[in-house]
């Protein structure tokens, strides 16, 4: 198929076919009035036949005063296709969990459309709306038709990134403590760590209603904030009773898939040793009408999860193993303002939380930011004999 | 004596401005060098965020990236980039 | 001109509860238990006894305002203009009235949007920005993600799987989105050093940073024909291209090098097996757009194997972990290769340090 410019797309159209809904047919579904997906077609075209891209980035990177929630994006072949020579990405701000009013939709939809390729990412991997392509001169105006409608920019660079959640309590049985108010509420006290940056590095932060951890915060974020329990597991006998007869094997698959083997099934009784549950939720996720989470609810608090770049990949780690999570959360705001005073000290430019603490020593670390070592911060002690001690003992001195 | 906010958002100013092209400065640097220039009694880490603040709505400077935030003076729109 | 002063900023993003359905904001914290009626379907039933009927459809991720409008249309039609996305990019249709969910279903397949990737199915792939708008690419995403879906399609639709699978996709190192704890990541990848380009590197880059951006201390300052430079070490190099993070004179993007790599046996959630990474199991493949035909076998590859030996509930790494690697490599026939082994920090954690083998 040509696209209205007369040019050809052989190999995007391929991707035209198939049962999956297809980015290519959305690209050219505004190919007719915006010459900026025209050209963006035809330098994807070409990307596909060279098998290489042809962005180029840096530059702007957000409205007047704003250091974050704009990628600058320029294009290599500008000359080829003039109308993505300045191509843009937008991040705005999400609501907690994604929940939209069709106006709210639409009303995204009426600014892009003036201002933009009308291309969007719903959404992007942190959590932004992501309006995709525009250019320098339309930044303003859509930064104040958003404002307008109570929508702001998101983070980029080197500051708090836009923090997200699970859709936690609006929906999920099993959330223990409430997500999106909490995500809602630091989003909103840490403004200006989310627009104007001045960390060493990126900080994400994101809210896991339950240890299911559905916004993957244990690999993404910097702080991980997962829900917990620290009471008994809530037991219906007579449900559990009804998913045996339903054929369930629950000696096979829910006892004998529990991770500490604290579940007992004789037939009539499903019985917990609550003190070695470690709440891994398989047992309540697949009887989920018998089992619930106990009822004293709070959150584990993680930190340190990244990509590779650019010391290799780490999953965060237990800080705080239990914490309750109630506005106006001031327990929580204090340790992250006590870990972004040190790291914003100590670390390197493009150092993340979780590479600060391999190098500085996780006990060092917790020394500096006033937290008490326990075991539950780590799989096991050390195995390895050389062990720092900043003091040592002369003849003479006074044994304590 | 205690400095107020445009006393150091100029002073941050000034130096972006000397050390452009030569050195590029993260929002961490510039407050590390008003609190050695100023002295820490007179010019602390709050004040340099307001500063900060100050300087970038004021649009003498700018926020632009390259594998991190940095502040310099506004650039020529598609200057950079390889 | 205006100053930022006199614009309305940092308000932060709209509270959450305006766009709520009235079911939610009555029930909000008092859920009681959910059930998935069919592939793609839920309820939640409150203590109250009220029901919310979800309906999950697939998307691009990339989807036009034209698309987002006939979302907000459906949601007007079918749930009082109430709608979600998931975290993994699918549509969410929240209804109160089950008798309307077939019809929704009808539309949004009509508008060529199928509804599944609830229970033990394929979800959507999380992915990145690729060809169509980042600049460190080494592989497209979006085009990848549909030719993958388009095979596993059946996966999405049915559940007829032993548990959960999660396949992610970035096209570069950055790993935007995290893809390194998925059962199943591809991961674009560089193979060639950087090629510098020394015109003009001094202008646009400050050369320590560019030195200080490399993990394996592969570059130093240099003169090359008089002009103040970098030099790559070429040995100590693996591609990360970090230094072109920082220096857009780095330059990486190499058609005959770059490619696509696989990784599998990651997990995110605590359930049973704590969470853990993705292991290697194809260090490349080539990148053959429009539709990755080696790709898309691979990763059916792995799923078959996976579908076919893993217990109930059992995720891609646990199932890995009972059968062994050595058995993971016979039963996908994928090579193991030199690459397969660690080298980088730590990398004798990684090897096998018993007798505990499985011999037959
Ligand atoms: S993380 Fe837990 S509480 Fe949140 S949506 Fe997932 S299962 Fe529900
Ligand atoms: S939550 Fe996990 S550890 Fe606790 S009883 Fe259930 S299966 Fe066992
Ligand atoms: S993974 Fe790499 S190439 Fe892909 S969007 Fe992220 S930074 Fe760009
Ligand atoms: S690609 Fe990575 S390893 Fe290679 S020179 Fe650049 S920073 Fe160093």
């Amino acid at each position: 198929m040509a696209d209205s410019n007369g040019k050809q797309t052989p190999l995007l159209d391929e991707l035209e076919k198939g049962p999956w809904p297809s980015f290519v047919k959305e690209i050219k579904s505004m190919a007719k009035e915006s010459p900026m997906c025209q050209d963006l077609l035809g330098q994807l075209e070409k990307s596909y036949g060279e098998k290489r891209g042809y962005w180029k980035h840096g530059g702007i990177v957000g409205v007047m005063g704003y250091g974050g929630g704009v990628i600058g994006r320029y294009s290599f072949l500008n000359e080829e296709f003039p109308h993505v020579a300045h191509f843009h990405t937008i991040r705005i701000n999400q609501p907690s969990g994604w929940f939209y009013t069709s106006d709210a939709i639409r009303t995204l939809c009426d600014i892009w459309e003036k201002h933009g390729s009308g291309l969007t990412n719903m959404h992007g991997s942190t959590g932004d709306i992501v309006f995709l392509g525009t250019q320098t001169s339309e930044l303003e105006p859509i930064f104040k038709e958003l404002t307008e409608k109570d929508f702001d920019l998101g983070g980029s660079g080197s500051d708090l990134r836009t923090p997200s959640c699970c859709v936690g309590q609006s929906r999920c049985e099993w959330a223990c403590y409430d997500t999106m108010q909490l995500c809602d509420h630091l989003t909103h006290h840490f403004q200006d760590e989310l627009h104007r940056p001045a960390f060493p590095y990126k900080f994400k932060i994101k809210c896991a209603g339950c240890p299911n951890d559905c916004v993957a915060s244990v690999a993404r974020a910097d702080m991980s904030i997962i829900g917990t329990w620290r009471d008994n597991i809530q037991i219906d006998q007579a449900a559990v009773k009804a998913y045996a007869d339903g054929g369930m094997n629950i000696e096979r698959d829910i006892c004998g898939n529990c991770p500490t083997k604290c579940m007992q099934w004789d037939g009539k009784t499903l019985t917990i040793d609550n003190s070695n549950c470690v709440k891994c939720m398989h047992c309540i996720n697949n009887m989920t009408k018998a089992l619930r989470p106990g009822k004293d609810r709070g959150a584990t608090i993680l930190l340190g999860a990244k990509a590779p770049i650019v010391d290799g990949a780490l999953l965060s780690s237990v800080l705080v193993p239990f914490i309750k999570l109630e506005p106006p959360y001031e327990e929580l705001k204090d340790l992250i303002e006590r870990i972004w005073e040190f790291w914003g000290e100590h670390g390197k430019n493009r150092e993340r939380t979780g590479e600060l603490i391999q190098r500085v020593g996780l006990g060092n670390f917790l020394e500096a930011i006033g937290v008490e070592p326990i075991p539950e911060m780590v799989a096991h002690p050390r195995e390895n004999p050389f062990i720092f001690y900043e003091e040592y003992l002369e003849e003479g001195d006074e044994e304590e | 004596m205690a400095r107020t906010a445009q006393e150091v958002a100029d002073a941050m100013f000034e130096l972006v401005k000397e050390y452009q092209g030569k050195k590029k400065f993260k929002a961490g640097d510039l407050t590390k060098a008003m609190i050695e220039k100023f002295g820490q009694a007179d010019c602390d880490k709050q004040l340099c965020k307001t500063a900060i603040r100050t300087l970038m709505d004021s649009g003498r400077c700018v926020y632009t990236y390259f594998g991190g935030s940095f502040i310099e003076l506004p650039p020529k729109e598609g200057a950079e980039g390889g | 001109m205006a100053t930022a002063t006199d614009r309305r900023t940092d308000i932060g993003p709209p509270n959450y509860s305006r766009f709520l359905p009235p079911v939610i904001k009555k029930n909000y914290g008092q859920w009681k238990y959910h059930e998935i009626l069919k592939p793609g379907v839920m309820v939640h039933v409150a203590e109250s006894g009220d029901k919310l009927f979800t309906v999950r459809a697939a998307s691009p991720r990339l989807v036009s305002i034209k698309k987002l409008r006939q979302f907000a249309d459906l949601a007007d039609k079918y749930c009082g203009g109430h709608l979600r996305f998931t975290s993994r990019n699918n549509v969410e249709f929240l209804l109160t009235d089950p008798s309307k969910i077939d019809a929704l279903i009808a539309d949004l397949k009509a508008i060529g949007h199928p509804v599944g990737g609830l229970g033990n199915s394929i979800s959507n792939i999380v992915h990145t920005q690729g060809w169509v708008h980042c600049h460190s690419a080494a592989t497209d995403a979006s085009g990848v993600v549909k030719c993958v879906m388009d095979d596993l399609q059946e996966y999405f639709t049915q559940m007829k799987l032993p548990g959960k699978l999660r396949i992610a996709l970035a096209c570069c190192l950055n790993m935007c989105g995290a893809v390194h704890c998925s059962d199943i990541a591809i991961l674009g990848v560089h193979r060639r050093p950087p090629k510098v380009q020394h015109d003009g590197l001094n202008k646009v880059c400050e050369i320590p940073n560019v030195v200080a951006a490399c993990p394996t201390a592969a570059i130093r300052p240099a003169m090359v024909d008089g002009k103040q430079s970098v030099e790559v070490l070429e040995e100590r190099c693996m591609f990360c291209a970090n230094c072109f993070s920082v220096c857009p004179a780095m330059q990486m993007a190499d058609p005959l090098n770059d490619g696509v790599s696989i990784w599998v046996g990651g997990k995110v959630s605590n359930a049973r097996h704590e969470p853990m990474f993705s292991k290697l199991a194809v260090p490349y493949l080539p990148n053959t757009p429009p539709r990755w035909p080696e790709v898309v076998q691979a990763v059916r590859t792995i799923v078959e194997v996976w579908a076919k030996g893993a217990r109930k509930y059992e995720r891609m790494g646990e199932f890995i972990e009972r059968i062994g690697w050595p058995r993971f490599f016979k039963l996908t026939g994928f090579e193991f290769t030199k690459q397969h082994i660690d080298d980088f920090r730590h990398a004798g954690l990684t090897y096998k340090r018993s007798a505990q083998l499985r011999q037959s």
